[in-house]
């Protein structure tokens, strides 16, 4: 297959050799792994005890995690699936990063559940005792389902570059990459009919997991919505979930591109442009965002059901920042910074995309705790902790092994595959010429 | 070294304080809460039933495995069984004629029970008197109204007295608890009497249980008198037949159907996606044979 060098070079960063930075910056995720790893052996050893959940509050730390990276995944499906359908032409260095997001929080996720679960000898339960009426039943196939269908997206879109990096001649890696590239391309050449095929199975599969992220997440939603809890029971808790996981997706997207542009240089490549573009996207998405959440806590206010008005009692009591944080400043002022093109610099866009997905974060923390802290049943003579929750370090410990499990995985990648697509930007280039 | 030696005999005569403070553990004393009961049942058996038990953070505890002493008499108590309570706290005894149980000349029996005690649970006593009660209940049916007619009679001075009013109440057992039916009060001849409710579901034959009870009377503490008879209306539980719900084994239809024509849907279109890749890698195959032939 015919390759612009120059791309190879500037879009394979680290296939070839290995800086120091690189491994100075593993080690330093990995040192917040094996602390998480740590932590889940106390946990093991003595039990959820080492957790901030008790009786009342149930799910915590490891649950709002485990929206949060689902949420990433599916806006990352949602955001690819979309760029490659419209064939936005913008799209070609970002789309990679956007399917690697998917992948990586798919895997990431449902980790966080099997930390939650008490007894997890029990998990091959749900397998084999499903009851198709339950939701956790129907998350359960939704997220395989997803993570088997994102595999396909994301292999279908790196043959062509695994084919290119197996071509290239002056490509000096290990013969194990070498090999792996020649098996992984299937023998890919780059015929019309080979294209041809690869295009419609991309298209086929892009337009199926737009579909399977916005029912996967709301079945996510689900579990929660179908609860007769205060503050879930809410029927526009699957949209809701949806752009919210848009709205974190499309922060992470910002943040990535800016720390990719950084770190490899890629200047050239990922430009203003496409910062202002997904940043625009980032502000629609917030004020979708932001009219759902003041709808659904308006008609709650409204309703004014004992339990609701407990809750959003406690919200603007108890949580009072971290409800003014997640719910106001979390959606203006990424609105703000993106919506008035005088703040609309890089490094601007990048911090509003920061608090964004701060916000969503905080956002699934209120959506979590507070309603758990709100039972139905007074209970009387009962401890404090029971009633409120707070993480303990087991938890943050796990939360940022998570985090840095999800960037260790990123830059494994970019140890093999190039990290914006060399295929989609060649692409772009042969238009150019015929243009 | 003199100075060092000071301070290792100073921290060495705090040691003690240390450990006291660190290690004893205050003893509280468990103040128990003992309750003693007397039933007379259907069959005219009589128990003597003393529950132990003590309070922490508001609920009720059970003390098992402390013996219980039961005596007889008021000034002069006499000393006629031990038990040990149960898992529930419970003591219970049945009284029966090799027993001698002391009466009064009013026909009164005085009864306690004791826990003596040990070093962490404190000890108690209970005590009640008991009068031996007949409770009679008869029941009639006359042109299809049911009467439920309660007599009740003590013994003073061998000869039969009625008791009059005392309350009686009436109950028919359902699945979980007693439902109440009457609670009634005898007149001067010691009677009392009640219709019986015609719409009362009974089992498939119409039978049900009907009983009288003195209730934690002061002077005759539980008697009760039960009868089994065809008084309720039949009633037929048929199990539900099979139907799916979301509560029930098995799914609704829409929601199976729902899922499946989703789930092929979705796999349909990743069989199609693998497909593809196998022909890419058939269509790579050829291609090189192919280019191997020119």
């Amino acid at each position: 297959m015919e390759v612009d060098k120059k791309l190879i070079s500037d879009l394979t960063p680290e296939i070839e050799k290995t800086s120091i930075k690189w491994y100075i910056t593993f080690f330093i995720f990995f040192a917040f792994f094996a602390v998480g790893i740590y932590g889940l052996i106390q946990q093991i050893d003595k039990g959820h005890i080492v957790t901030g959940m008790r009786d009342n509050v149930v799910w915590g730390f490891y649950i709002v995690n485990f929206i949060f990276f689902m949420g990433l995944s599916y806006s990352g499906a949602l955001i690819s699936g979309v760029l490659h359908l419209f064939h936005t032409g913008w799209r070609k260095p970002i789309i990679r990063m956007a399917e690697l997001i998917t992948i990586i929080s798919l895997i990431i996720g449902p980790f966080f559940i099997f930390f939650c679960i008490g007894r997890l000898d029990r998990l091959h339960f749900l397998f084999i005792h499903p009851r198709i009426q339950s939701p956790i039943t129907w998350d359960v196939i939704a997220i395989l389902t997803d993570l088997f269908g994102c595999f396909i997206y994301l292999y279908l879109s790196f043959i062509e570059d695994f084919a290119i990096l197996r071509d290239y001649p002056d490509l000096k890696v290990a013969p194990w990459k070498k090999k792996l590239y020649k098996t992984l391309s299937l023998g890919f050449t780059g015929t019309d009919k080979e294209r041809k095929i690869l295009s419609n199975a991309r298209i086929v599969m892009a337009a199926m997991i737009i579909a399977i992220a916005i029912i996967v997440y709301s079945v996510l939603a689900w579990i929660f919505g179908v609860t007769l809890q205060p503050g879930w029971h809410s029927t526009i808790f699957g949209p809701y979930f949806v752009i919210a996981a848009v709205f974190s997706g499309t922060g992470l997207l910002i943040i990535l591109m800016w720390i990719f542009r950084k770190v490899y240089h890629l200047e050239e490549y990922i430009t203003k442009r496409h910062f202002v573009n997904v940043g625009v996207l980032l502000t629609v998405i917030a004020a979708f965002y932001g009219y759902f959440t003041f709808s659904d806590y308006l008609t709650k206010w409204y309703g004014s059901i004992k339990m609701d008005s407990l809750l959003i009692d406690k919200l603007f009591t108890d949580y009072y920042s971290l409800f003014i944080f997640a719910n106001y400043v979390g959606i203006l002022l990424p609105c703000i910074i993106i919506a008035f093109p005088k703040f609309r610099t890089i490094p601007n866009i990048t911090i509003a995309a920061v608090i964004a997905i701060t916000a969503l974060w905080v956002n699934r923390y209120i959506i979590v705790i507070p309603t758990l802290e709100t039972p139905f049943l007074p209970i009387q003579d009962t401890r404090p902790d029971w009633i409120t929750y707070s993480p303990t370090w087991v938890e943050w410990a796990l939360t940022l092994a998570g985090v840095s499990v999800f960037a260790m995985l990123f830059m494994l990648v970019s140890k093999i595959a190039p990290i914006i697509s060399i295929s989609e930007m060649q692409e772009k280039d042969k238009n150019e010429i015929m243009k | 070294m003199k100075k060092n030696l000071m301070f290792t005999i100073l921290l060495l005569s705090l040691l003690p304080v240390f450990s006291v403070r660190l290690f004893s553990q205050e003893i509280t004393m468990i103040s128990p809460y003992i309750q003693l009961q007397y039933f007379k049942n259907t069959d005219d058996q009589r128990i003597l039933q003393t529950t132990l038990t003590y309070s922490k953070n508001r609920m009720e505890l059970p003390i098992p495995g402390r013996e219980i002493s039961f005596f007889t008499g008021g000034d002069k108590k006499e000393l006629f069984a031990t038990v040990i309570t149960d898992n529930k706290g419970v003591a219970r005894i049945e009284l029966n004629s090799e027993m001698k149980l002391n009466t009064g000349s009013d026909g009164l029996w005085v009864f306690s029970s004791e826990f003596k005690g040990n070093d962490t649970i404190e000890a108690g006593t209970s005590e009640i008197t008991v009068k031996d009660v007949r409770l009679e209940m008869v029941l009639t049916e006359i042109d299809s109204i049911k009467t439920i007619t309660v007599n009740a009679f003590v013994k003073e001075n061998g000869t039969e007295k009625p008791v009059s009013g005392e309350a009686v109440k009436i109950y028919v057992p359902r699945m979980f608890s007693l439902l109440p039916i009457s609670e009634l009060t005898l007149d001067e001849a010691g009677t009392a009497s009640v219709e019986f409710p015609s719409d009362l579901p009974g089992d498939s034959l119409g039978i049900l249980t009907v009983i009288a009870k003195f209730e934690e009377n002061q002077t005759f503490g539980n008697v009760e008198k039960q009868s089994t008879l065809q008084w309720g209306v039949p009633t037929k539980y048929s199990a539900p037949k099979f139907h799916r719900a979301l509560w029930t084994k098995t799914a609704p239809k829409w929601m199976i159907y729902t899922l499946s024509i989703l789930l092929t849907g979705v796999w349909g279109h990743y069989l199609f996606a693998v497909i593809s890749l196998i022909r890419i890698r058939i269509e790579a195959k050829r291609q090189a044979a192919k280019e191997y032939r020119i």
